[in-house]
């Protein structure tokens, strides 16, 4: 009867010499991998401002609230599908052009940045703050997976990262099964496009939404068309619309209104073949959401999608 | 009763040899336009489906997609031909040209700032990119006329061109106002007749028969002015009037290849000094050697745009250009530059 | 004797008057922005002290950009001024002959093919020299005179800005966003090497500049005039022209094309100079001025965004241009 004795003596013992010895950790400063040299950061950050819509939306899935972020691609603010959960935020830019007196003007102790950040941008900005560029290969499957734990380190909040991951692979699980037992396998292959005037782009299968896709049972392929580490094909000839003829096919569009950019797509002869037109599956998604966003968020969001297209 | 007058017509000029040269060249290349492609449908395919057989697939490419771009081109091509030539021999300077001039930079800026406010129905769209080039045209005229810039050739090109600067940084201006409309004026500067509906040719051709009319009565008095104001006064012209009506077809002709094509530079110079050089300074000549030849050289151009870089296609507006320059570079080494 | 002393005199005014645009165009743009700095404080930190914000914005934001803009504003009027000069046409300015389009094709070329790794200074440079040279040699023996030299480079640009095109539409349509702003004319994302290199460029050119000023005044006369003033035209039409190669390229590496600097600005500096002679200094200040300003309301109008500093001169430029190409009459320079 020694063993509960010795155990409620040595467990505040093991706890003080822990916190003897790892005091800075307690602390709470952590080191993350950057493109840029690692980078520290110290506690949990307040005042965070996002300039990459990936680390937006991993920042507000692990309960970090960022005070500014940049607008999404062909929008005046951040995307429509995140705008709720971001509230009242402050605008410091477009992609790839920051306003860097509005991200001062904010006061930030943590500013988290896009890949593509130069480093003469990034010298400017990580003396406002400590500034995360990260540099995870991008177009993988698992990028939005690295990302969030990267981001949620630096955030303080490494925690919740496993915990919104499994939330959204849990979610996809539950939207597979539905997709598995309402299509039949060999009617699963789909393209994710975006079309233009003279016809249609096909995104990267490594694409974000196009991940999110496949997490869901469907069979992305961008038949080649796409070459390696770049987000979308040239605009494709109306007379190769072929190359892209699948069961599904979900046409991202530039603006939120997809239903008009569907209209413009079925004025093409072309368009009008395609197998997925004639059995009613192509679907118009919202473009900032589908070939924009990235991130856990985004990923429900986008399954969301699909689950109601399925019905 | 048309086919009597336009042999006769051919008679009196004597310059049959040249135009059934052209008409050959226009046959030729609408054939080629038809059997190449940026698609799987090779020329071998695409072959029987001028006899009425082939598979149904190059039965669709052919029919459905190659045709109506085949119209297109040709409708723009003359369009932009007949333009030139007008505004060549009104200003009396072989590098007036629409594209160089911002007649098509005024026609693209008002179409970008329609598309802007979302217009999306063709016959808006023809209309504000007609009304835009009116715009463009009667800046460059007011030009000339205050400046003396008509005896200077070289002094009107640059006006031109600092016009087109202009209207090109602006059409920038409403691009970064809304990104969205971005990708679509984006594509639509650079100039395609891919995927051009129907419905927009349907748009243009009311306003392309009223130009057509004003090119018919315009002609000989056009050839009349050339040889000097008084000369056709006293033949009983009216040049103010003449002038108005010249400027009134450009804007028609070129709005409406704008509006179906986006702004492409170079095809208004080129073909009529083609024309030019096969049928000489008659403008009558020109005009009648425009017909075919602008055509041409445009679904030319367009073909090339579709086989170089397959399976996507280059835009049209970079191959006239890269056509066109050098046509510029060799009229000014020509040395025959003031002569018109 | 005493007309001489006068517009000596005019000429310094008028160099004092841009000056002082100059200097309160920079006030403004170190003063005004997201973080309002109050007039004191630049003061104060432009004397070494101030608090750390303050510091940062003026010293590593708005100075450079300041700095940039100057000389970026500077060397395109310069440029300007002299290619009016040599080629007898106020129109005639690097931007319209293709200059600055074939900087901007090379540049791109640097940024888009992953392969090139030589600095967008360097491109940019030999894109402007390339097209000089092709330009110039087009034109035939007789060089940077007359129609054929200007229609040639009038080509040249065209075919330049349509690779441009090409090239933009092969990248991804987010790059080609990215690519936008420089494309058109921006100070937002410089290069701090290429501003360096322009200021050593910018005192190289503005000494020829001067050097030349007295020979170009002849050229502003008839060829037979100038050569019976002993000007040897060869010589001189060649250095200008490099001189401005060398500008322009410089700064378009900088700052993307913004061709309307080098129309306007020499025009307002003739207005203001002595009829006559050909206004280096006050062009280049003008320049500066002008660009500085221009950038201040980029930076303003439209905030926390920013319009490029290539579309705001465009925008307030073109009344000025349409009516000096519809005036009834104006003192030409042919």
């Amino acid at each position: 009867m020694l063993y509960p004795i010795r155990h409620q003596l040595a467990a505040p013992l093991v706890a003080l010499l822990l916190a003897c010895l790892y005091q800075p950790l307690l602390a709470d400063t952590r080191t993350i991998p950057t493109a840029y040299g690692d980078v520290t950061v110290e506690g949990q950050p307040e005042s965070i401002v996002t300039l990459y819509e990936g680390a937006l939306d991993s920042a507000i899935a692990v309960g970090a609230q960022p005070v500014g972020a940049i607008i999404t691609r062909g929008g005046q603010s951040v995307a429509s599908y995140i705008e709720e959960a971001a509230g009242v935020i402050e605008i410091v830019g477009a992609p790839g052009e920051t306003n860097l007196e509005a991200v001062i003007a904010l006061q930030p102790d943590l500013i988290l940045a896009a890949a593509r950040t130069s480093e003469e941008q990034y010298q400017l900005l990580s003396r406002i703050a400590p500034t995360v560029v990260l540099a995870v290969t991008p177009y993988q499957h698992d990028t939005w997976k690295r990302e969030l734990a990267l981001f949620a380190r630096a955030l303080g909040r490494e925690d919740r990262a496993r915990d919104v991951i499994e939330r959204v692979e849990q979610r996809a699980a539950e939207v597979r099964r539905q997709v598995e037992t309402v299509i039949p396998e060999d009617q699963r292959d789909t393209a994710l496009v975006r079309w233009m005037p003279q016809g249609p782009l096909v995104m990267a299968e490594g694409l974000f939404s196009a991940t999110v896709l496949a997490s869901a049972g469907f069979e992305v392929d961008d038949a080649g068309l796409v070459s390696e580490g770049r987000p979308h094909s040239q605009p494709l000839s109306q007379e190769n619309l072929s190359l892209m003829d699948r069961n599904w096919i979900f046409l991202a569009t530039l603006n939120e209104d997809g239903r008009e950019a569907l209209e413009a797509a079925r004025q093409a002869p072309a368009f009008k073949r395609l197998v997925a037109n004639e059995s009613g599956r192509i679907l118009p998604v919202d473009g900032t959401l589908w070939t924009s966003a990235s991130g856990p968020l985004a990923a429900l969001a986008i399954l969301d999608e699909i689950e109601a297209a399925l019905k | 009763m048309a086919a009597t007058l336009f042999r006769s017509t051919l008679a009196s000029c004597a310059f049959a040899p040249p135009l059934s040269v052209a008409v050959f060249f226009v046959v030729v290349t609408a054939v080629a336009s038809l059997l190449w492609g940026a698609g799987p449908v090779s020329a071998a395919d695409a072959l029987p489906v001028l006899f009425g057989q082939g598979s149904e697939e190059a039965r669709f490419v052919v029919t459905e997609l190659r045709l109506p771009r085949l119209v297109t081109g040709i409708v723009t091509g003359l369009s932009l031909a007949i333009a030139g030539a007008l505004l060549q021999a009104l200003t009396r300077n072989p590098l007036a040209e629409p594209g160089l001039l911002g007649v098509s930079g005024g026609s693209a800026f008002a179409v970008a700032v329609a598309i802007l406010l979302g217009a999306s129905s063709a016959t808006m769209t023809t209309l504000v990119s007609q009304t835009g080039a009116l715009a463009g045209c009667s800046l460059v005229m007011l030009a000339t006329r205050s400046r003396g810039l008509a005896a200077d050739p070289v002094r009107l090109v640059l006006a031109g061109a600092t016009v087109t600067g202009l209207l090109l940084s602006l059409t920038s201006v409403l691009m970064l106002a809304d990104q969205r409309a971005a990708d679509e004026i984006r594509f639509w500067i650079t100039g395609s007749i891919a995927g051009t509906p129907l419905s927009h040719l349907r748009a243009v051709l009311p306003s392309l028969v009223v130009a057509g009319i004003l090119v018919v009565i315009v002609a000989s008095p056009l050839a009349a002015l050339s040889l000097g104001e008084r000369t056709a006064m006293g033949l009983g012209h009216r040049p103010g009037r003449i002038r108005v009506l010249v400027i009134v077809a450009v804007a028609l002709l070129v709005g409406a290849a704008t509006a179906l094509a986006g702004p492409l530079v170079f095809v208004g110079l080129v073909v009529p000094y083609i024309a030019r050089a096969a049928a000489g300074p008659d403008i009558r000549k020109t005009l009648w050697l425009c017909l075919p030849i602008g055509p041409a050289l445009l679904l030319l151009a367009d073909t090339l745009a579709r086989v170089i870089a397959a399976p996507s296609e280059l835009p049209l507006g970079v191959i006239t250009a890269l056509i066109g320059a050098p046509v510029l570079l060799i009229i000014v080494r020509s040395g025959r530059m003031p002569t018109l | 004797m005493k007309t001489f002393a006068m517009t000596r005199q005019r000429n310094l005014y008028a160099n004092l008057a841009l000056t002082l645009a100059l200097v309160i165009a920079a006030t403004a743009s170190l003063a005004l922005g997201t973080v309002a700095i109050p007039p004191g404080a630049i003061i104060d930190v432009l004397a070494g002290g101030g608090d750390t914000i303050h510091q940062f914005v003026i010293r590593e934001l708005r100075l450079p950009r300041v700095l940039a803009g100057v000389l970026t504003g500077a060397a395109f009027a310069l440029a300007g001024c002299m290619m009016q000069t040599i080629a007898r046409n106020r129109l005639a300015t690097p931007g319209i002959i293709g200059i600055d389009n074939a900087a901007t094709a090379f540049a791109v070329a640097s940024v888009v093919g992953a392969g090139l790794s030589i600095a967008p200074s360097a491109m940019a440079l030999s894109g402007a020299a390339a097209a000089t040279a092709l330009a110039f040699g087009l034109a035939g023996a007789n060089g940077t005179r007359g129609y054929r030299f200007i229609i040639a480079g009038l080509g040249i640009g065209a075919i330049a800005g349509a690779i441009t095109q090409v090239m933009l539409s092969r990248v991804a349509i987010d790059a080609a966003n990215a690519a936008f702003p420089w494309t058109v004319g921006s100070l937002n994302a410089r290069s701090q090497d290429a501003v360096q290199i322009l200021a050593i460029g910018l005192v190289i050119g503005y000494g020829l500049a001067i050097a030349l000023g007295p020979a170009l005044k002849t050229l502003q006369f008839s060829d037979p005039v100038a050569i019976n003033l002993g000007t040897r035209l060869k010589r001189i039409r060649t250095l200008s022209l490099a001189c401005a190669v060398l500008l322009t390229g410089l700064a378009v590496s900088v700052a993307g094309p913004v061709g309307m600097v080098a129309l306007l600005a020499p025009e307002l500096a003739r207005a203001l100079s002595r009829p006559g002679k050909v206004p280096l200094t006050a062009s280049a200040l003008a320049g500066a001025a002008f660009m500085v300003t221009a950038d201040l309301a980029g930076r303003l109008v439209l905030s926390p965004l920013e319009l490029p500093v290539g579309l705001v001169t465009a925008i307030a430029g073109s009344p000025y241009l349409i009516w000096i190409l519809v005036k009834p009459s104006s003192r030409s320079l042919s």
